[in-house]
């Protein structure tokens, strides 16, 4: 009974001590990327013309690549009834929403954190400023949007999902961080596509 | 205490945190989905 009670009590220690420490860990990574030049080789891959980072022929995954807060991550697809799931992966493309290569708002949605990886996909999405680029990769299409809004709304504010007449990237996730009541979301325009 | 006791306390606890990180994880992300 004795060993069963240590073996309870080393559990019980490491339950919590990962519930403290796993919301450090992004901030922990965070902070060796911006030393060890993250940032900059994001910006050089978003703003690589089309050709040198991989042959035509090739196919890339969908994904989009946010140098400021050093993020290069899957777009994952499916439908509504599958979002948690596909949530708890990374970032998922609104099913409802527009893609980069028909214009119009493409929206994207991913956690701020969770304790599962990946540890919240846009735990750093209050790091992105106006004027930031971002970059997304669309059917081996590759296509730039420059930050023009960052604003916090209701959750219940759908405005933000709706479709628009010009190109733009809509991303959103939970704000404040740690007691989550609204969605901090960031809107770019098109710059470029190639 | 006899090791009973404390056996019951203890997995008591463990669920308990089981439970905090369970319920952790689902507020941090409530506003998501405007749940």
């Amino acid at each position: 009974m004795s060993k069963i009670n240590n073996l309870l009590l080393t559990l019980i220690i490491a339950v919590n001590a990962y519930l403290i420490l796993a919301p450090v860990l992004p901030a922990i990574f965070f902070h060796v990327g911006k030393y060890t030049g993250e940032q900059q080789r994001l910006q050089k891959m978003i703003k690589a013309p089309t050709g040198t980072r991989s042959s035509p022929a090739s196919s890339q995954p969908n994904q989009v690549i946010i140098p400021s807060m050093l993020l290069d991550q899957p777009i994952l697809e499916g439908p509504e009834s599958q979002q948690y799931k596909i949530l708890d992966k990374g970032i998922w493309r609104f099913q409802w929403s527009s893609t980069p290569d028909k214009g119009g708002n493409t929206v994207l949605i991913g956690h701020r954190f969770t304790y599962t990886n990946p540890r919240g996909v846009f735990y750093f999405l209050n790091k992105v400023s106006l004027g930031d680029d971002i970059g997304v990769v669309w059917n081996n299409r590759h296509y730039v949007y420059q930050v023009v809004t960052i604003n916090e709304v209701p959750p219940n504010d759908t405005a933000i999902e709706k479709a628009t007449p010009n190109p733009e990237l809509t991303l959103f996730t939970c704000t404040p961080l740690w007691l989550p009541k609204d969605r901090l979301v960031v809107v770019a325009d098109l710059e470029t596509k190639s | 205490m006899s090791e009973k006791t404390k056996f019951w306390i203890l997995l008591a606890l463990l669920l308990l945190s089981l439970a905090l990180a369970v319920v952790l994880n689902t507020n941090l992300n409530k506003a998501l989905l405007g749940s």
